[in-house]
């Protein structure tokens, strides 16, 4: 895309993006095409940091990948496996290869992911990560040292308007703006009251709003049902409506939620996320509207 | 409280397999009060180690004590006023973590090993029960936190409110655990202090943690120098 992410949530654009996970090896054959096939469809690609507490290959790399095929990446940093100095190192480095858009995010429970026995770090959390990244485009690192050379970042966060119950989400949403959040990228949203109650909220503030799009599928309903995915909160009534959708279905439930967000201009822009099947991203798009 | 747990019972076997003269050595505090290694719980392993070695034909002396605290020198002393310490191959101490250690460098001539997994600081929520309060980090915040300490109840330890996971106001990782977050807003509501939970928490100083931890009180300090 031609302007950058920044320019184009500022500019008052119905912003589009995606994210992909990172792969779990050395082979980012598939990765590289769906990232040719999303370039141009999409404003800006979230790049996810182990997603679900999965091992993966840092999403640094992928952002770069991102960058050289010509889309702006949003690079998603998690406080759950790396400390104060790990996180500001690899700011740094990001920033260094042109990674600019910085999602500061705690990082799912490692009970959910393939390495169980590992250590959570949080050492700091996504409150201080924001204040940190800020300081550091600001010319000095978290002990108050100065750095050589200052970062460009563009900093988000994420929240969930879903949250049962919303309000302590709300409080800590308020810190994440105050702390340097410009964007904020929401969970799924489902329940578009949900989202007004929450955009009531945030919308005294200048932040922007990306809400988040997933697309649910029939073969995952006893998953959402569970609380397999963290912070993903599917009514039980939509769930029941999933198990028995057939992929036009499914579509058509993401697309309707989109239409109903734009006709409201409710938000700034529209985050999709289909875990497993990111190349109907584009149809998702259409079903929408967009 | 300091809360410990009974290993399992093959690995205790294992611990002590080749020491034909065993003294099983209990405290009597916080592990009597969470019923994993006073007197009582002493008696229990005892037998049933007893039981388990003669099936197999094994000859093991196992004696039994219980002191009042493991993790006192003043009474790690009585020990050798009942028991000779030097007709033992191996003592297995029922006390947590800190009682073995200390019972490890008063008689540092002697093998001795743990049958407790020690497992946390916290309290008795009713008979047989207890929950974790506290993760002793040095720092505390439970004045801005209605009592409640995030640090060991939120599974992430966030210091800033909930993270995205909240489900009905349960933990992402169970929804048997309440959210850390909502029991907090909840009881900084109730005491009318919300704005506690508005002002951001700064990042722990895990400078102010030394480990090992040491404080030597001041009325002690020249008695330390």
């Amino acid at each position: 895309m031609a302007r950058s992410f920044e320019e184009a949530l500022t500019s008052g654009k119905f912003l589009i993006a995606t994210s992909l996970d990172t792969p779990k090896g050395m082979d980012l054959e598939d990765l590289a095409r769906l990232i040719k096939e999303l370039k141009d469809v999409v404003d800006a690609l979230g790049v996810s940091d182990n997603p679900h507490a999965m091992m993966c290959m840092s999403p640094w790399a992928v952002c770069r990948l991102a960058l050289e095929q010509g889309v702006e990446p949003i690079m998603h940093v998690a406080c759950r496996d790396r400390n104060r100095l790990a996180l500001q190192s690899d700011l740094l480095a990001a920033a260094s290869i042109g990674i600019k858009n910085i999602l500061c995010v705690s990082g799912d429970h490692v009970k959910f992911g393939d390495h169980i026995d590992a250590k959570p770090v949080h050492d700091i959390d996504s409150v201080h990560l924001l204040t940190v990244a800020k300081a550091l485009a600001e010319g000095k690192d978290m002990a108050g040292n100065p750095l050589k050379g200052s970062p460009a970042l563009f900093l988000g966060a994420t929240a969930n308007p879903e949250a049962d119950p919303l309000e302590p989400q709300l409080i800590k949403v308020d810190k994440k703006i105050k702390a340097g959040a410009s964007f904020l990228v929401t969970h799924p949203v489902f329940n578009i009251e949900n989202l007004k109650r929450f955009m009531n909220h945030v919308k005294q503030s200048k932040v922007k709003v990306i809400a988040g799009i997933r697309l649910l599928v029939p073969e995952e309903a006893s998953k959402y049902k569970d609380g397999s995915y963290p912070g993903l909160l599917v009514p039980d009534d939509l769930i029941e409506e999933i198990k028995g959708a057939d992929t036009g279905k499914c579509m058509k439930l993401a697309g309707d939620l989109i239409k109903e967000i734009k006709s409201a201009n409710l938000c700034d822009g529209i985050h999709i996320t289909a875990p497993g099947h990111e190349e109907k991203i584009p149809d998702i798009m259409k079903a929408g509207g967009l | 409280m300091i809360v410990a747990k009974r290993k399992p019972f093959n690995e205790i076997k294992e611990l002590i397999s080749g020491s034909k003269k065993i003294l099983i050595l209990g405290c009597g505090t916080c592990v009597a009060v969470c019923l994993a290694g006073g007197e009582k719980e002493v008696a229990i392993l005892a037998s049933q180690l007893k039981m388990a070695l003669g099936l197999v034909n094994e000859d093991v002396e196992i004696d039994e004590l219980t002191i009042e605290r493991q993790c006192d020198r003043e009474f790690i002393e009585e020990i050798s006023t009942k028991v000779n310490v030097d007709d033992y191959d191996l003592i297995l101490s029922t006390a947590c973590g800190a009682g073995v250690q200390l019972l490890s460098d008063v008689f540092d001539h002697k093998v001795v090993v743990p049958a407790l997994n020690t497992t946390f600081i916290g309290v008795a929520e009713g008979p047989g029960m207890w929950t974790e309060r506290c993760r002793s980090c040095s720092d505390c915040v439970l004045a801005d936190t209605g009592g409640i300490c995030p640090v060991t109840i939120c599974a992430k330890g966030l210091v800033n409110g909930p993270c995205g996971g909240t489900r009905h106001g349960k933990c992402e990782i169970d929804p048997e655990k309440d959210c850390a977050w909502t029991l907090i807003y909840n009881r900084l509501k109730k005491l009318g202090r919300l704005n506690r939970m508005e002002q951001a928490l700064p990042p722990k100083r895990y400078s102010v943690q030394q480990y090992p931890a040491k404080i030597v009180h001041e009325a002690y300090r020249r008695r330390y120098e």
